[in-house]
């Protein structure tokens, strides 16, 4: 089929064509690659495939698990997108932040960290060791290692907080050191 | 989403349709095509007309389309059902895939079987030791089935 008879034929005038009747050129060079309209929030991944936020964003929530670029099936994921503003839009806004919403961190409150339980090694060495059984999702349990995260130093030493708290050290040492070697034998 | 994207894929088809296949829905249901494609020249399938059936899932593009051969084929990869073998319509499927570029893929298995992944595993073994009987075991098939 030649140009000119495609131009000529009555048939081959789709809507788009009337929306845009003299951009014959730029035809597809920014449809999203998911819905093949031209992108409405757009986002660009880094290896340079152009997506509607909302349809990538239901692509990565369908395979959470192997996000790759539809094009290119190079990784990508939410915070490897990046979102393009055109000129024209008043009030111009990542469109990551809509639709739906990110979702929220994981943090516990304070009352939580109850179940983590701290020994410093005494002095002003901000070592901890950090045990607990945890709610998150992804863990049946979790270890960690932290170095000087901010939490608040020992208290005063010969204080009966101290006492308590190397008694407490103690009891939960010991629990650790139980479950730890419960886990090698199990 | 996946009546607009499956309209806009229709629409491209009529402008631009993939060479030796064409596709388009059976009835008012744009969720249910026929497709057909020509036996590639340079495979014993060559003179045949083979028909396909695709599905559409109500979540395409997300999910894959269900593709089925409803013409008989003798081919390591396509089996009683005309189930196809075929990575890009299972875990190998992206959303950026068309029909047109999933017929020309079929287009290739037909020229290159792949029997190390086979659904039908005697066709394979025919295919891999014995070249002759396979060409005309396709040859026969086609001719009985697809012309």
């Amino acid at each position: 089929m030649n140009g000119e008879a495609s131009s000529s034929s009555p048939q081959s005038q789709t809507e788009d064509d009337k929306k845009s009747p003299n951009d014959d050129d730029q035809h597809g060079t920014y449809e999203c690659n998911i819905c093949l309209e031209t992108a409405n929030d757009p986002v660009v991944s880094m290896c340079g495939h152009l997506f509607c936020w909302p349809c990538v964003h239901q692509w990565l929530e369908t395979r959470p698990h192997r996000q790759t670029c539809p094009v290119c099936k190079a990784g990508i994921s939410k915070d490897k997108v990046i979102p393009i503003y055109g000129r024209g839009n008043p009030n111009p806004q990542d469109p990551r932040e809509k639709l739906p919403p990110r979702p929220a961190g994981q943090r516990s409150e304070p009352e939580a960290t109850n179940l983590l339980h701290n020994f410093g090694f005494g002095g002003d060495s901000n070592f901890q060791f950090s045990f607990g059984i945890g709610a998150f999702p992804f863990g049946m349990f979790a270890s960690t290692l932290n170095f000087n995260d901010g939490r608040p130093g020992p208290p005063q030493p010969n204080s009966p907080q101290q006492a308590e708290e190397q008694f407490l050290s103690k009891v939960f040492l010991w629990v650790a050191i139980i479950f730890i070697f419960w886990l090698l034998i199990a | 989403m996946a009546m607009k994207r499956i309209q806009k894929e229709l629409l491209d088809l009529g402008r631009d349709p993939p060479c030796n296949c064409s596709a388009g829905p059976v009835g008012d249901d744009i969720f249910q095509w026929q497709a057909t494609i020509l036996g590639p020249a340079d495979s014993p399938y060559q003179g045949g007309v083979f028909f396909l059936t695709i599905t559409f899932p109500s979540d395409y593009p997300f999910k894959p389309p269900k593709v089925a051969f409803s013409t008989k084929i003798y081919h390591p990869n396509i089996n009683s059902n005309g189930s196809i073998c075929l990575d890009i319509l299972r875990s190998q499927w992206s959303p950026a895939l068309t029909i047109s570029k999933v017929l020309l893929s079929i287009c290739s298995l037909l020229t290159d079987p792949n029997p190390d992944d086979p659904l039908v595993p005697e066709i394979a073994r025919m295919f891999k030791t014995n070249r002759t009987e396979y060409n005309r075991l396709a040859k026969e098939w086609t001719a009985k089935y697809a012309e």
